[in-house]
């Protein structure tokens, strides 16, 4: 299955894949050259620019990577969220049990 | 008013500035009140139909508070640029967003406590559900009362008024809206307050460099103080050690630790608990995921922002010992250098940055109280009526204990240190272990936040008071808590039963969690609720 994988099936994204994983490092990354690279542009500092260059391009390969994904997920769970809300509010109102 | 013993003098045109932007933001209340008091959903959760960003927008206003250029300046003065990994916690939501955010958001639970019950079965999860609605309730009034104290502290700074008087007035304008829009009415807010502190941050950040003379002149400086390694985030004293007045490379480690793998979790963060609300007031799961990320990385851009005002403002005032001096630095900076004519504009987007944090956590607190204790335990056939009614009553409650609380505090930066880090150490692993292990039961989880609640007190207060303890750097409090509390969690889920399968099954395959969930994905697979695949057989509802 490639990284950039752009039509996924509902059924596919249901799975954690490594495609959670690569969005999830590149997310951490970017958000840590961020902290690093905003400040050190605001100082004029060489290591800022590189590292704000570089949560950029992680930024980008993330989204790229996820977004997908994400869509699919999205349109799926999206069909039974109605039927779910309901399901919650009898638990809060103590009508629903366990059963299925 | 003793307007002549503060900092400032306001012309008619500040004052101008500051009273629009009052009257902005309470006409939120006014536009959006009949969308809010349709139903207890659209109350607390705008009707879940949010498009990213706003709720975006509402993350990150909401984390940035009046406290908050407080306790990051306290940590830059203090630490130089190696303070910034303090406020790196926000990057919690950088694997959140792909993670516990997205799990949450399939839950469609209107809050954290709910979700509880949820995950969890039986008399377990009730306690807990009651539990952590008591607690947040209280620990929202708690946030309203600290951030208030802020801003009295504010005020009492620039224009000499008594305290009790900036504690009580603008929170005050931030209930009007809360009250009468609930969380569209925060949500709306939220957006106008996030852009307008975007903008005066930005601006008067970098005016304070300037003043500095810049970041040669900041460079220059400190190389003169002989404190060139203020410039650099990676200056550590070491690897480890227990002295507090360092600051070890085992303090960026643990902080790094923390704020990123913490995002599987959830609950770890005193954050998580707004961010639940924006979550689910997202219109799809992908929203809720981006929203959560793109709140989360405009915080962290802000932070680098004061980060460096705070080193300009560190050259031109280098030496200032005391913490409640310091602590102020960002606001000086604004108001001593800022221009004829940018004052107004300055305090609008203080009392901007004071609105958009006490509106969240009013509505948030209520949210608690009425969706979780009144609704679940009191009046569970409440109509949508009475619930929003109901919930307007605890937005009352929650101000009022707030003004009580917020006159008592004083120290803001100790206070935060305490409440956003070494409070959350115990029930950091527990709050991962309850999304990723199937095992981890309510016992365990409760145990988990009964314990860490009594030795956070103990490590951090009570034994190095008594001199049984000695002061410990940050990192080990936070690392010794965590193992400490797991003496008491990990027992307690091996001694008690597991969740109810029935109950678990139905929970995986509604919100699909990651981690170690193996017995119950057979077992959703034996009923054939799911297949191997993960095709989601389950009729909703049913």
């Amino acid at each position: 299955m490639s990284l950039f994988k752009r039509d996924w099936t509902a059924i596919e994204a249901e799975e954690w894949t490594r495609h959670d994983v690569w969005a999830s490092a590149l997310s951490a990354a970017s958000f840590f050259l961020t902290a690093i690279g905003v400040a050190g542009s605001l100082l004029m500092q060489t290591w800022g620019f590189v590292a704000l260059g570089l949560a950029i391009v992680c930024v980008w390969v993330m989204f790229r990577i996820i977004d997908p994904k994400l869509r699919a997920i999205s349109t799926d769970f999206e069909a039974k969220e109605a039927a779910y809300i309901e399901q919650l509010d009898r638990a809060t109102r103590w009508e629903a049990g366990d059963e299925r | 008013m003793a307007q002549a013993q503060g900092l400032v003098h306001f012309s008619p045109l500040d004052w101008m500035w500051t009273v629009l932007f009052i009257v902005l933001m309470t006409l939120c209340g006014v536009v959006f009140y009949r969308l809010g008091k349709k139903s207890e959903s659209d109350f607390f959760l705008a009707g879940r139909g949010l498009p990213w960003w706003l709720p975006a927008a509402s993350v990150y206003a909401t984390h940035t508070a009046t406290d908050t250029p407080m306790w990051i300046g306290g940590m830059i003065y203090k630490w130089g640029l190696r303070g910034i990994w303090y406020p790196f916690f926000a990057a919690w939501t950088a694997i959140s967003a792909f993670v516990s955010s997205r799990i949450f958001r399939r839950s469609l639970a209107m809050s954290q406590a709910e979700w509880q019950g949820l995950r969890y079965s039986g008399l377990g999860a009730e306690l807990l559900r009651g539990w952590l609605a008591g607690w947040q309730t209280f620990m929202n009034m708690f946030v309203v009362a600290w951030v208030s104290a802020a801003m009295g502290k504010i005020c009492a700074y620039l224009f000499g008024w008594p305290p009790w008087f900036g504690v009580t007035f603008f929170t005050s304008i931030s209930a009007i809206y809360v009250l009468a829009a609930g969380y569209w009415g925060v949500i709306m807010a939220d957006f106008q307050q996030g852009i307008i502190a975007f903008v005066v941050i930005t601006l008067v950040s970098v005016w304070g460099i300037g003043e500095a003379g810049g970041p040669a002149g900041i460079a220059a400086k400190l190389e003169v103080l002989g404190e060139s390694w203020r410039l650099n985030p990676f200056h550590f004293d070491g690897f480890w050690g227990l002295d507090v007045d360092h600051f070890y490379a085992m303090d960026f480690i643990t902080l790094l630790v923390m704020a990123t793998i913490g995002g599987i979790g959830m609950g770890n963060f005193i954050d998580w608990y707004p961010e639940a609300q924006r979550i689910q007031s997202a219109r799809t799961v992908r929203d809720a995921s981006y929203s959560i990320w793109a709140g989360g990385m405009a915080t962290i851009f802000r932070n680098s922002f004061w980060a460096v005002a705070i080193l300009a403002f560190y050259v031109m005032f280098p030496g200032i010992g005391a913490e409640r001096e310091y602590e102020m630095g960002w606001f000086r900076l604004g108001f001593e250098y800022l221009p004829a004519g940018f004052l107004g504009m300055f305090f609008a987007g203080i009392i901007a940055i004071h609105l958009s944090t006490i509106s969240t956590h009013l509505n948030l607190g209520a949210l608690y109280a009425t969706r979780d204790l009144y609704h679940h335990y009191v009046n569970p056939e409440a109509s949508e009526a009475t619930l929003v009614r109901v919930g307007r009553w605890n937005t009352l409650f929650l101000l009022a204990g707030s003004f009580l609380l917020g006159l008592f505090m004083q120290s803001i930066t100790s206070w935060l240190i305490f409440a956003l880090w070494l409070q959350a150490a115990g029930i950091w692993v527990p709050s991962i272990l309850q999304v990723i292990w199937w095992r981890f039961n309510s016992w365990g989880y409760l145990s988990s936040w009964i314990a860490n609640l009594v030795m956070s007190w103990l490590v951090v207060w009570v034994l190095p008071e008594l001199g049984l303890l000695p002061e410990l750097p940050n990192w080990a409090s936070f690392w010794l808590l965590a193992a400490l509390v797991s003496l008491v969690y990990l027992p307690v889920t091996f001694l008690t039963a597991s969740d109810d399968r029935a109950h678990l099954v139905k929970y995986y395959v509604m919100a699909r969690p990651l981690g170690f969930w193996g017995p119950i994905r057979r077992e959703a697979i034996r009923l054939g609720l799911i297949t191997p695949s993960g095709d989601l057989r389950l009729e909703a509802g049913r």
